[in-house]
């Protein structure tokens, strides 16, 4: 498909999760486009690690949609609650001003009835529709999965259904035993497999109890593949493809070294398959040897298998190297967003400035005159008058801003 | 040369189920005072367990096979466990790399950075009471003994010198105390103004009465002497504005114009010149008709005047001929012990028996004690530990000559039950375990390493020219800091209050909401501030970081570094910094030690190994992290580091390297000498060795730092 790669593989619109008054990720919208690394950067506690555990349904997302491949498979409800009580507080407030006023003045009554009418049908449409946005958001949150079984064993089904027609005897039989298996996998697929984690423990990651061979491939017999010699090879080829060897399938995950211990977690997340890798600060607990070694692997991968990848980490200096386009969050809002050149070679919002200035060096003497910028998001912005919003400044450059910030950066850099 | 710590041919090794398990093997290094060595390998190279030695805290199952930790003139690896109590977290402190396991779990964790600070106080006033009192009997028996004064005389001059000093340093605490009040007044003061013109929520009133109950206390101490009067009208002031307080735009504008006119006298306050106490404190108890309320410039020219003529001149001159007649009686001791160390040497180079090794070494750490010079302000910890190491090595020397063959039986005995067990087709479930055996060759060399390290040492120090004078000054400087030590009260709010400025400093926002709060509310990141804060609040003189910052994100790494870093500069701390991420380190260390398999493969400045590493694990560790111009693959380290129960024979990194030679795998490199701070263990240093180019990323890297460096002056 030609146009294949401007078509995003993942979208987040208006993503908000909040854990009681906590506003862990408060409105942060991007897409990822398919085949491209977008790397996640900001400080910990600003939401980075819980918008990828959000895409992956580890949370139930309070507001905002995620689509993935064009399908929702994830959507909040509290935007449209507002919505309501917001109506519900306006009508209120409309009528009540009616009432008075026919209350004052007789002859008004008749003409104000007719608007107290009016207001009160417009709330109940209102209502209706966000009533029903909840209710499909409701069940796009918990049957997306269902759907796409659902749509999936129907393409087999008519894939088999066809091929059947044309063949007879023991090959049908033969036939028809595959489409068992393919039927059988297809309606336990769900869409969400197609989106896999890293994570970043890789001790805390994976079941001291489990042999390696029944970790990686406990994703398969979930999705219902009972073909013991298909699962065994598959393991194999996995184990073969992130470096690790065939032997290693039979021992625990206590045997392994960091390194490896990480390629495991890799495996186990490839085995599936997926279009979208949500790799969670994947190199941070490692040696820096063996962080080399992983960023290799991954590298490797995407070309391989055509993997497109969220990279959340917080070392700049990998995330530079890896990324595509870089997305900077700060006390869960996105701040920036940027191709990963334009980003280093022209950031504006001054958190970015900051976290810039604060990359170690292997660079003795540039490093002794180095001076961080320090961020202060209250001196640094005047939010009285304007509100901010993440607006595009120069194409494909998102800066989360004001008006005369906007003009004041696009100043700067001369555009 | 000014070594705080130096450690010397350090092997430790752990006992385990499979074998012995060699995880350090000879290492040698210096910690200069105020300078940062920096640590850096992989897991598994030894580096944890060379600092967890320092800080004596190895564990059960360790074995330390040999070598020395000297610090303050004892031995780290001999003490004993109470006397290892005055010195970790006191004198060095470590900051863990898993906060959670330094941090209790049921306590506040204000109580918990102030506990330290509190307690340490308490010894450290006591510590340096008695380190005052010895080097000043020290001193005054060696006036004494030059024969030059009266004895009378000199006992009288120290009882004077010893009052005024410390009434100078009480007048300096008060005075330092009242200035931190003022400037975190000041800082306050400051934030408020900010706030009313963002037009935030703020209990205007409650502040103000705040502000003016500090106001009261700064303004009774010395600091204000010159203030008194503006002080008074500033808290009318105050009083009036928090009576007449409006929540308007006026009335806020008006308190925002007394409490800038606060800041103003606040910082006057701060910036006026400060008082010599030390001539103060003598001026005022001495001179007869003292008039302390001058200015305080011309008391301070008055006092100094005073002090020096009536006083300061003789003491000087007294302490001179002391500090002369002390060094000059250790050197001709030096002299002495020079010839005696060579016979000893001779001694113990051959089988020796045991009640003639122990009456040698009695006598000539007898006469090594005799040559320490008790003046001298950094202690010479080879001569210190002379008598406990000597003594040590020879009784290791004939244990292991009885214990051996013993040993040796043992271990046979049980492998040939087990062998034996096994050839039954008896399910063996128990391991033999593993002997342990010296060569007596190998603990005589240890002994003679000793003798011989004293040797070089004596030798250097009785070729040096010393300064009397200077050392003298130094001397007198000391005895001010150790009265000012001394003197130096903590309460329990002054705690606090430091506590919630460190806190501050290590990046926890609210500081005096967190103070009260536990250690499981906090993240990760914070829970290692909160480690730092502690292990900084102690104020060490040594500080272990033992991957600090590796589970922070960069800009909180960048504010810890930057803070360690800070205090570096003013606490004169010596740091001994672990990290596998060259990047960090190039911003913090003065020297680097690359170690690989428990031992150093490249040591030199951070220049020497950043700007010409010679090692190939150096390379290899250099060219496996990207940087912000890396484009292409990273060059990975292949495979993982050697199983160190089996150490392999030759150079350890050899099996990963893809420069290696044959010799790599057959013999250990010694060290290669490049530079006079730079070493290397590599055979490719070795004057027959091939040429071998450096790999590209990294001389690409090096000029491109380089081109920044000369050409880009705009780039900072």
């Amino acid at each position: 498909m030609p146009n294949r790669n401007d078509e995003p593989l993942l979208r987040v619109e208006h993503l908000c999760q909040y854990f009681g008054s906590t506003k862990a990720v408060d409105d942060v919208s991007f897409d990822i486009k398919k085949g491209e690394v977008f790397g996640l950067v900001g400080e910990s506690g600003c939401g980075k690690t819980t918008t990828g555990r959000s895409i992956i349904k580890i949370y139930n997302i309070t507001s905002g949609n995620i689509y993935f491949e064009g399908q929702r498979i994830g959507a909040g409800t509290l935007s449209y609650r507002n919505a309501m009580e917001e109506a519900k507080k306006n009508t209120k407030a409309e009528i009540g001003a009616l009432q008075a006023d026919s209350a004052a003045n007789a002859g008004h009554k008749a003409d104000n009835d007719a608007k107290i009418a009016e207001a009160k049908k417009k709330l109940a449409a209102c209502l209706a529709e966000n009533k029903k946005a909840i209710a499909a958001a409701k069940y796009d949150q918990k049957h997306s999965d269902k759907e796409y079984a659902a749509k999936m064993a129907a393409k087999v089904t008519a894939e088999y259904e066809e091929k059947l027609k044309h063949v007879s005897g023991e090959e049908a039989d033969k036939l028809r035993k595959k489409y068992k298996h393919d039927l059988n996998v297809a309606k336990h697929t769900k869409l969400i497999t197609q989106i896999q984690m890293i994570f970043q423990d890789p001790v805390a990651s994976l079941d001291p109890r489990m042999t390696v061979k029944e970790i990686i491939a406990e994703g398969l017999v979930i999705q219902g593949v009972k073909d013991q010699e298909y699962i065994d090879n598959k393991v194999y080829e996995m184990l073969e493809l992130v470096g690790l060897v065939r032997e290693h399938a039979g021992r625990y995950p206590h045997e392994f070294s960091g390194g490896q211990r990480q390629r495991i977690g890799i495996a186990r997340a490839i085995v599936m398959n997926p279009e979208l890798l949500i790799a969670d600060e994947p190199v941070s607990a490692l040696d820096v040897s063996i962080q080399a070694q992983v960023i290799n692997l991954l590298n490797e991968l995407r070309e391989r298998l055509g993997l497109t990848i969220l990279f959340i980490a917080h070392d700049l200096s990998v995330v530079k190297y890896f990324s595509n386009r870089i997305g900077v969050m700060y006390y869960g809002k996105m701040v920036e967003l940027a191709e990963t050149d334009e980003l280093f070679a022209h950031p504006m919002h001054p958190y970015t400035r900051s976290l810039l200035s604060a990359i170690p060096l292997p660079d003795p003497y540039s490093e002794r005159e180095r001076t961080r910028i320090i961020y202060n998001a209250l001196k640094d912005h005047d939010y009285s008058v304007e509100q901010p919003t993440l607006r595009e400044v120069c194409p494909g450059h998102f800066v989360y801003c004001s008006d005369s910030e906007e003009r004041k950066y696009k100043e700067e850099f001369g555009l | 040369m000014d070594n705080i710590l130096e450690v010397k041919n350090l092997k430790v090794s752990f006992r385990t189920q499979a074998g012995t398990l060699k995880a350090v093997r000879d290492i040698s290094f210096n910690l200069e005072r105020g300078k940062t060595l920096a640590i850096v390998g992989e897991s598994g190279s030894g580096k944890s367990v060379t600092a967890k030695a320092m800080l004596g805290i190895l564990a059960g199952n360790t074995i330390i096979e040999g070598g020395e930790i000297l610090y303050d003139g004892q031995d780290l690896l001999k003490i004993s466990e109470d006397d290892f109590h005055h010195i970790r977290g006191d004198k060095i402190a470590m900051i863990f790399q898993d906060p959670l396991s330094s941090l209790n779990p049921i306590v506040k964790i204000g109580k918990q950075i102030t506990e330290a600070t509190l307690l340490k106080n308490k010894s450290n006033r006591r510590e340096a009471k008695a380190e005052m009192k010895r080097l000043m009997n020290a001193l005054k028996s060696s006036v004494i003994a030059s024969g030059k004064y009266d004895a009378a005389k000199v006992n009288e001059m120290f009882a004077t010198f010893h009052k005024f000093c410390m009434e100078s340093n009480r007048l300096e605490n008060e005075f330092n105390i009242a200035f931190t009040s003022t400037a975190d007044l000041r800082a306050d003061a400051e934030d408020t103004v900010f706030k009313l013109g963002k037009d935030q929520k703020l209990d205007v009133k409650a502040l103000l009465r705040e502000y003016e109950s500090k106001l009261k206390r700064i303004n009774k101490s010395i600091l204000t002497r010159d203030f008194h009067k503006e002080i008074d009208a500033l808290l009318t002031q105050l009083h009036t504005a928090e009576k007449s307080y409006q929540d308007t735009k006026e009335g806020k504008a008006a308190v925002s114009e007394v409490l800038e006119k606060l800041e103003e006298v606040m910082r006057r306050v701060e910036n006026q010149t400060k008082p010599d106490f030390f001539s103060w404190g003598y001026y005022k108890l001495y001179c007869q008709n003292a008039d302390m309320n001058q200015e305080v410039e011309t008391l301070n020219a008055v006092s100094g005047k005073y002090l020096k003529e009536n006083f300061m001149d003789q003491f000087v001159e007294m302490a001179q001929s002391g500090v002369a007649y002390s060094y000059n009686t250790a050197r001709k001791n030096k002299e002495a012990v020079l010839p005696k160390l060579a016979e000893a040497r001779k001694f113990f180079a051959v089988d020796f028996d045991k009640a003639a090794a122990k009456k040698l070494c009695g006598e000539l750490s007898d006469a090594v004690d005799a040559s320490i010079d008790h003046l001298e302000y950094l202690k010479d910890s080879a001569a210190y530990t002379f008598r406990s190491a000597m003594t040590n090595a020879i009784n290791r020397y004939f244990y292991f000559l009885t214990n051996n063959p013993k040993e040796e039986a043992r271990f046979e005995r049980q492998s040939k039950k087990r062998e034996a067990m096994i050839a039954r087709g008896k399910n063996v479930t128990w391991k033999v375990v593993p002997k342990v055996v010296y060569a007596p060759e190998e603990l005589r060399g240890n002994i003679l390493a000793i003798i011989d390290r004293l040797d070089q040492r004596y030798q250097e120090a009785l070729a040096q020219d010393v300064d009397i004078a200077d050392r003298t000054d130094k001397l007198i400087a000391h005895f001010k800091e150790e009265g000012s030590l001394a003197v130096h009260r903590i309460t329990k709010t002054m705690a606090k209050e430091m506590a919630v400025k460190l806190m501050e400093e290590v990046g926890i926002h609210e500081p005096r909401l967190r103070y009260n709060q536990y250690p499981f509310e906090f993240s990760g990141g914070m829970r290692q501030r909160i480690v730092i804060a502690i292990a900084l609040a102690a104020n060490p003189d040594i500080l272990i970081c033992d991957e600090p910052t590796t589970a922070l994100d960069v800009t909180i790494q960048a504010q810890i570094l930057e803070l360690i870093n800070k205090l570096k500069k003013e606490r004169n701390l010596s740091i001994v910094f672990i990290t596998h991420d060259l990047g960090v380190v190039a911003n913090m260390a003065d020297n680097i030690a690359v170690m690989y398999a428990g031992k150093i493969v490249e040591y030199g400045t951070a220049e020497d190994i950043f700007y010409d590493p010679r090692h190939p694990y150096t390379w290899a560790l250099l060219s496996s992290m990207p940087d912000l111009d890396t484009k292409e693959k990273l060059d990975a380290i292949p495979g993982t580091p050697p199983n160190m129960i089996y150490p392999p024979q030759g150079d350890a990194f050899a099996a990963r390297n893809k420069y290696a030679m044959q010799i790599d795998f057959e013999e250990c490199p010694p060290f290669f000498k490049i530079s006079d701070t730079h070493q290397a263990a590599t055979w490719l240093l070795h004057p027959d060795a091939p040429k071998v180019e450096v790999p590209k990323t990294i001389t690409e890297r090096i000029a491109r730092m380089n081109a920044k460096r000369t050409g880009g002056a705009s780039h900072a």
